[in-house]
């Protein structure tokens, strides 16, 4: 699960002042080990200042262009990774890369006839933009609901290739952009506000009901993508479930959690334990130190847990505490029942007692 | 064929119709079986879009032996269930509430979400001894689930809540169908919330189907009406299981249709694809797509010879004055003296007021030969005598359409029953 592949860079794209695409090729014997679900991300590793660090990112490409795979990377500010990639990655380079992963994905198949709402602000769009390149290209008859939001004009990513999507599928995509801050421009004063390529305002309640008004679905078995930072997520789902839309058909992927450099509870606090690990029918006993997870105590020493987003978002460091007591600083991805249960993600663990048993 | 595997199909004696038995058209068992395996494993038709426009909207159908609600909800999304209280299974389910909706059996007042989830059951703790302290919902008591979509602006319902797409059954048919956009259009009936036509005819659907698809009658039956289309230039076909047809106006009426037609012409129609599209889809309704007017044409079977027609109509959604301005404009038009509609036969003394035959009305000609048909399938006289290889080829492939579709789901019924464990 772990076991990472170095790709080659093959191609870098600039998006907006502050997004990339970063481009893979992907030679035929690794098909089959790197295909993937639109919505899933790739997770890169890179070595910086001594330590191995992984960092996730969101497919923007459909699955069936096969020679290459295709993320979209927007800079943070002192975003350590995202920097490096924008500041020093160049094409020719070789990354070390993890197979696709992630729980957020669509089901697409020929023959399916559905109407997917996809709800997108900022980065959120790179997932989701997947989703739809793969819908409209598979399933002949479905359609693809996309409300967009933005800041302004200049922080639109992937505007080009929404636009060409637009003039492929005239009737089957249907993009609605919303600005919050857009900036006023030189062509609006003989341009009529009904003419205006795009909205004002955030995704809020009022935006998504008027959404759905316009778009009513065509095909009745209907799905809906959120993907933004979490406020834009919870208010989107709130909006969507007083609109009678059942949590079964929603789908959800916390970027700002899954990116690793905003928005974790870096508030929670743990203590030094004694570990006792039991990984592969092996138990390892090893210090944890306050504030280091379990994942990165168990790296250090040397064992091969299974990890992959280190964002609390993807589960593959999903494990069981038998004994102890661990928080975790991000989770989007176990239920309070199984948190209950004792289920926890090492890669966001810290203990809490003094003596923690975890088995994987 | 081999039917080694216990599969035979039953032995069928008596005469043959094209490629059913005459038996098909009058037994109990035949319809039994049809309304299990055709009607009750299809889309059916359930009405036209605007019928459940706003959410909250509802509406009741019946398919094959399932009655189904229809439910839209603040999303725009149609929901479908089985209207079947899931405590003794009263047909009686509807909807409650403003804004946010319920679904509530008024029978004993047991109440379900929009997903037809359980929310509530009056004494769920004292009464019910298994359902005490439970989450209603996850007690295995929600209400059944059916398909809902929408093709062409109509509705249709699937008893299967995991049934193949709507576009998967009928997307192979619809290059053939009239480029009409029946949501644009409104509907049109004499009397206010009756359907434009509707009646019960002695006879079995398929009979009525066989007469809907039958070229070769349309010159000889209809020889009085309909004949502003050129039957000799008509063109047909199957594709899956459905059936197509097009033919296209006479020179004569086509150059002068502005004048001459008896409604608004549909404007969604190029003139060069003007004609009359009459495909029947699989297994109960005709489309009658046509230059001022676009008709479903549906059957609801009652009885192994009784058979209830539904006919909507839908024109274009202009005012009133311009549809009678129109129809008073080709009133005026001498080409109807020649084209218009007369009786079958014209006697001089035109003495029986009553036989369809004089009746200068094409649906009552198509009513009387269906009814009069049936009649004489169980005379031990009966034959089809000749089959007419083109303006007959439909009737033989329905019916072989038909015995396939059972034969089929006969065969995937058996399979589920050995697959499933004893």
């Amino acid at each position: 699960m772990s076991e990472c592949t170095s790709l080659v860079v093959s191609d870098i794209n600039t998006l907006t002042n502050d997004a990339k695409t970063i481009s893979f090729a992907l030679p035929k014997n690794h098909h089959q080990n790197f295909s993937y679900l639109p919505g899933q991300f790739l997770t890169l590793e890179f070595e910086l200042d001594g330590n191995s660090i992984r960092r996730s990112y969101s497919l923007c490409d459909t699955p069936l262009n096969t020679t290459q795979l295709s993320i979209g990377v927007k800079k943070i500010e002192n975003g350590l990774v995202s920097n490096h990639i924008h500041n020093h990655l160049k094409p020719g380079d070789t990354v070390k890369v993890l197979p696709p992963a992630g729980r957020f994905y669509a089901h697409i198949a020929p023959g399916q006839y559905k109407s997917y709402y996809l709800f997108a602000a900022g980065s959120g769009i790179t997932p989701l933009l997947a989703i739809a390149r793969t819908v409209l290209q598979v399933e002949a008859d479905s359609y693809v609901y996309l409300l967009f939001g933005n800041r302004d004009q200049g922080s639109i990513m992937f505007a080009e290739q929404l636009s060409a999507l637009q003039n492929d599928y005239r009737v089957r995509f249907n993009l609605i952009l919303t600005l919050s801050r857009p900036k006023s421009q030189w062509s609006d004063l003989w341009t009529s506000s009904s003419e205006s390529p795009f909205q004002k305002g955030r995704i809020d309640a009022a935006t998504i009901t008027d959404f759905i008004n316009q778009y009513p679905p065509k095909a009745q078995n209907a799905e809906y993508y959120i993907c933004g930072p979490g406020s834009m997520m919870s208010h989107t789902r709130e909006a969507l479930r007083n609109l009678d839309v059942p949590e079964s058909r929603m789908f959800l992927e916390n970027f700002g959690h899954s990116h690793g450099e905003e928005n974790t509870h870096k508030t929670i606090t743990g203590v030094a334990a004694q570990l006792s690990a039991s990984l592969n029918g092996e138990t390892t006993r090893l210090q944890v130190n306050a504030d280091e997870t379990l994942l990165r105590a168990m790296l250090r020493e040397g064992l091969n847990p299974p990890y992959s987003c280190e964002g609390g978002v993807c589960g593959s460091c999903r494990c069981q505490v038998t004994k102890g007591k661990v928080k975790m600083k991000s989770n989007s991805v176990l239920t309070k029942d199984e948190i209950n249960h004792g289920h926890t993600l090492a890669c966001q663990s810290v203990a809490v007692s003094d003596n923690v048993t975890i088995k994987y | 064929m081999n039917h080694s595997n216990g599969t035979q199909p039953p032995t069928e004696t008596g005469p043959m119709m094209h490629a059913l038995p005459a038996s098909a058209y009058t037994s109990q068992q035949w319809f039994d079986k049809e309304m299990q395996h055709v009607f009750s494993k299809t889309w059916q038709f359930a009405g036209f879009f605007e019928d459940v426009a706003e959410p909250g909207d509802s509406i009741t159908v019946q398919a094959g032996l399932n009655n189904i609600f229809i439910i839209k909800g603040r999303d725009h999304r149609l929901r479908a269930f089985h209207n079947i209280c899931r405590h003794r299974g009263t047909q009686l389910i509807r909807a409650v509430g403003k804004g946010q909706k319920s679904l509530t059996c008024p029978y004993h007042d047991w109440t379900y979400d929009l997903e037809g989830q359980l929310i509530s059951v009056p004494k769920q703790e004292q009464e019910f001894p298994e359902l005490k302290g439970k989450e209603l919902h996850k007690c295995g008591l929600n209400l059944h689930q059916a398909s809902v979509d929408i093709f062409k602006g109509m509705l249709f319902v699937h008893p299967d809540l995991n049934a193949p797409s709507i576009m998967e059954f009928f997307g192979e048919v619809q290059p053939y169908l009239g480029p009409h956009k029946p949501e644009d259009l409104i509907e049109f009936s004499e009397q206010e919330d009756q359907p434009f036509y509707t009646k019960e005819i002695e006879a079995n659907w398929k009979i009525i189907v066989e007469n809907y698809i039958d070229h070769y009658h349309l010159a000889q039956l209809h020889a009085g009406t309909l004949n502003m289309y050129d039957h000799t230039n008509a063109q047909f076909g199957w594709v899956g299981p459905h059936y197509w047809f097009y033919e296209p106006l006479i020179t004569e009426y086509l150059e002068n249709l502005e004048k001459l037609s008896s409604a608004p012409l549909i404007d969604t129609v190029p003139k060069e694809k003007i004609g009359a599209y009459v495909p029947w889809l699989f297994p109960n309704l005709g489309l009658a797509e046509g230059e001022n007017g676009w008709d479903t044409f549906h059957l609801t079977p009652l009885s192994p010879t009784r058979t209830r027609v539904v006919i909507r109509s839908k024109v274009m959604n202009v005012s009133e004055r311009e549809h009678t301005k129109q129809y008073n404009r080709s009133n005026k038009e001498s080409f109807w003296l020649e084209h218009g509609t007369f009786p079958k036969y014209q006697t001089d003394d035109n003495s029986d007021s009553t036989d369809p035959m004089h009746s200068a009305n094409f649906m009552a000609e198509d009513v009387y030969v269906c009814e009069q048909q049936q009649k004489s399938l169980s005379s031990p006289y009966f034959s089809v005598g000749a089959q007419a290889e083109r303006g007959e080829y439909a009737i033989r492939k329905f019916q072989q359409v038909v015995k396939d579709w059972i034969e089929k789901e006969t065969q995937a019924e058996i399979t589920q029953v050995l697959k499933e464990p004893s």
